[in-house]
């Protein structure tokens, strides 16, 4: 009954008819959103929306923008690690002459063309997290990855005494993921007790990082210890199950939730956490600065990192909350 | 006059009707710029569609054949690394390396047409496999670097004083109007279509379907390498993980264009204005505040409810 309807009703459609329903539609459609000329528009992009810590960004960005007041923030990204679809959206803001971009970018040389023509149109750049070092762009937010590398590198030797086999997890094509290994390598290879049985390529996801755990383990019982220069292994509270925590230690990036629990629960020994929040306020101040004629002195802004492990977890959960509350 | 929902023309009345309620939703208020219907807005729309658009050409003319591919986005970055090896690495001319990385569209195209058509498998099978050697192959020539054609093409290369990036729509044009007028106006269109309609039959009016079906898988694998060529060159890198998961968008393309999945069916000109009819949502949607988490699901309420309408208007028309 209901399909017979319906097949008469497209039946009767009509070229007029059709172009009739589609400005009925306009006229419904005339009530959405346009841009307000007194605002100022800066669209912050992450590298991908299923990514869990780019939230926090998008928090602190609107956070940054409410209390300086005249912002408005355009939060877009591509749903998955699809740098296509980032440049698209990246030259699809240069085409709306948005105010100012703030990008972390998945691919920084893909995108150097792009962000290059963004601010010869005038529009001012920036990127935090991961950088586009060859671009133009006016500043980069974030820490300083071979040394949050390096870290990790020398965490991880500490709790195995300078002596061990140990296997890395990283994401290959990010700038920022492949200088945080170059750290983890320099310092691992300091200690002549270390080898480096495999560095593994978890292509961002969360999923497949689990499967790696789980057939390494398979492969190397005998492994001391995992690095990963990236949250995937803290991202999900079951990765690091088919690891003998009495045996193996975990050294990893990231500190958002669960990774805590997994320290608490002994199945990680050291976290490096970022400034998730900063991301999105500093990017949004850094922006208005730069709009406002005030250019960063030098392109670099550091934000520092934290080091998290067992003995101040506590402490740092509560920093955490009064972030959270802003 | 009846009209039929999606086919060719009543295609682009879609498509301008959707850049027109676009234009309107977005026009700016307080003055200024319009920020979604200017010409550079247009442009980025082309150049970014043309990758799906060379593609849904090759899907258009396969699942018109009766057949399905899932091998274009993988065939894509492999021609894309193919490219960037050989200029980038070995040195060679850009123009031969673009011919050797389309030669790797045509090996692939091959590939699956010996498997559908000699060892009989499923299309579906046949080119599942295809996808899963042409990534696997890209993923081995680079070992998860990727090759930077930008360092090597300067950055103001302007073929025929056109600049690099409208080429993309340019190729896309160029190849559309060469195959609709393949698919219209020659006995293999006719044979292709025929093919998919009543395989049987076909065979018993003298279409050669082995060969048929053979055509249309090579020029399927030639046009995902083509628009991995052109991928490469225009934005400068070739790379393993390209294009993961656009052949799911293509064949999207290609039926919103017309084609039947039961094959019979199927327009190379309706195929091209499915991956513009995406193209203009993918750009408008980012311009709407929430529309970057709603992009998805509405792709796909879209292509429902454009296949559902053309599906009871053509039920009406029998």
């Amino acid at each position: 009954m209901i399909v017979s309807r319906l097949s008469f009703l497209v039946s009767r459609l009509t070229v007029r008819r059709c172009v009739a329903i589609m400005f009925l539609a306009i006229t419904l459609c005339g009530c959405t959103h346009s841009p307000d000329a007194h605002m100022l528009r800066f669209a912050i992009i992450p590298k991908a929306l299923h990514i869990p810590v780019f939230a926090y960004a998008r928090t602190g960005a609107e956070r940054a923008a409410k209390r300086i007041g005249g912002i408005e923030i355009l939060w877009r990204g591509p749903e998955s690690t699809d740098e296509i679809r980032q440049k698209e959206i990246l030259e699809s803001f240069i085409a709306q002459h948005v105010d100012g971009i703030a990008i972390s970018c998945l691919n920084g040389d893909l995108l150097t063309d792009a962000i290059d023509r963004a601010v010869e149109a005038g529009i001012p750049v920036i990127t935090w997290d991961s950088d586009a070092p060859k671009s133009r762009r006016l500043a980069f937010y974030g820490v300083n990855d071979v040394e949050a590398g390096a870290a990790l590198g020398d965490g991880l030797v500490k709790l195995l005494g300078g002596h061990g086999r140990v296997a890395v997890i990283t994401s290959l094509g990010a700038d920022n993921l492949q200088k945080r290994l170059d750290g983890a390598k320099a310092a691992l290879q300091k200690y002549p007790g270390i080898e480096i049985v495999e560095i593994f390529d978890v292509r961002d996801d969360a999923v497949r990082v689990a499967e790696v755990i789980a057939s390494a383990t398979q492969r190397y019982p005998d492994l001391d210890g995992w690095l990963s220069v990236g949250g995937w292994p803290v991202f999900v509270r079951n990765a690091l199950d088919p690891v003998d925590s009495a045996r193996t230690k975990v050294v990893a990036f990231d500190t958002i939730p669960p990774a805590p629990d997994l320290v608490r629960a002994g199945k990680v020994q050291l976290l490096v956490g970022q400034k998730y929040f900063g991301w999105g306020e500093e990017s949004v101040k850094l922006l208005k600065r730069i709009t406002d004629g005030e250019h960063p002195a030098q392109p670099y802004q550091y934000s520092g990192m934290d080091i998290v492990t067992a003995d101040n977890l506590d402490a740092y959960l509560e920093q955490w909350r009064r972030w959270e509350a802003g | 006059m009846r009209w039929r929902l999606v086919s060719g023309w009543s295609a682009a009345l879609i498509l301008l009707l959707e850049f027109g309620c676009f234009a309107l939703i977005l026009a700016p208020r307080h003055g200024g710029p319009h920020t979604f219907a200017n010409l550079a807005n247009v442009a980025l729309i082309l150049k970014y569609s043309s990758i799906y658009g060379i593609g849904a050409i090759g899907a258009a003319i396969i699942i018109g054949s009766g057949g399905i591919d899932l091998a274009p986005g993988a065939v894509i970055a492999l021609a894309s690394v193919a490219t960037g090896h050989l200029f980038v690495i070995e040195a060679w001319p850009l123009w031969l390396a673009c011919c050797a990385g389309l030669a790797v569209g045509f090996a692939s195209g091959a590939l699956a047409a010996a498997l559908v058509v000699l060892a009989r498998l499923p299309p579906f099978i046949a080119t599942l496999g295809v996808m899963g050697i042409a990534r696997g192959a890209a993923f081995l020539i680079t070992e998860g670097r990727f090759y930077d054609l930008s360092q090597r093409i300067p950055a103001a290369t302007a073929p025929l004083h056109i600049p690099l990036s409208a080429w993309p729509g340019i190729v896309m044009l160029l190849s559309a109007t060469v195959f609709q007028i393949a698919m219209v106006r020659t006995a293999l269109g006719r044979h292709i279509l025929a093919t998919g309609g009543n395989e049987t039959a076909a065979r018993y009016a003298g279409v050669r379907v082995g060969r048929i079906k053979a055509f249309v898988y090579i020029a399927g694998g030639a046009l995902a390498a083509l628009s991995g060529v052109v991928l490469a060159v225009v934005q400068g890198q070739g790379k393993a993980d390209m294009a993961t998961g656009y052949e799911l968008d293509i064949i999207a393309a290609a039926v919103v264009g017309g084609a039947s999945l039961t094959g019979g069916r199927a327009s190379v000109v309706g195929a091209v204005i499915g991956s513009l009819i995406f193209g203009v949502l993918r750009n408008a949607l980012a311009q709407i505040p929430g529309g970057t988490f709603a992009d998805r699901l509405i792709l796909g309420v879209a292509v429902l409810v454009i296949v559902v309408m053309d599906r009871v208007a053509t039920r009406e028309d029998r």
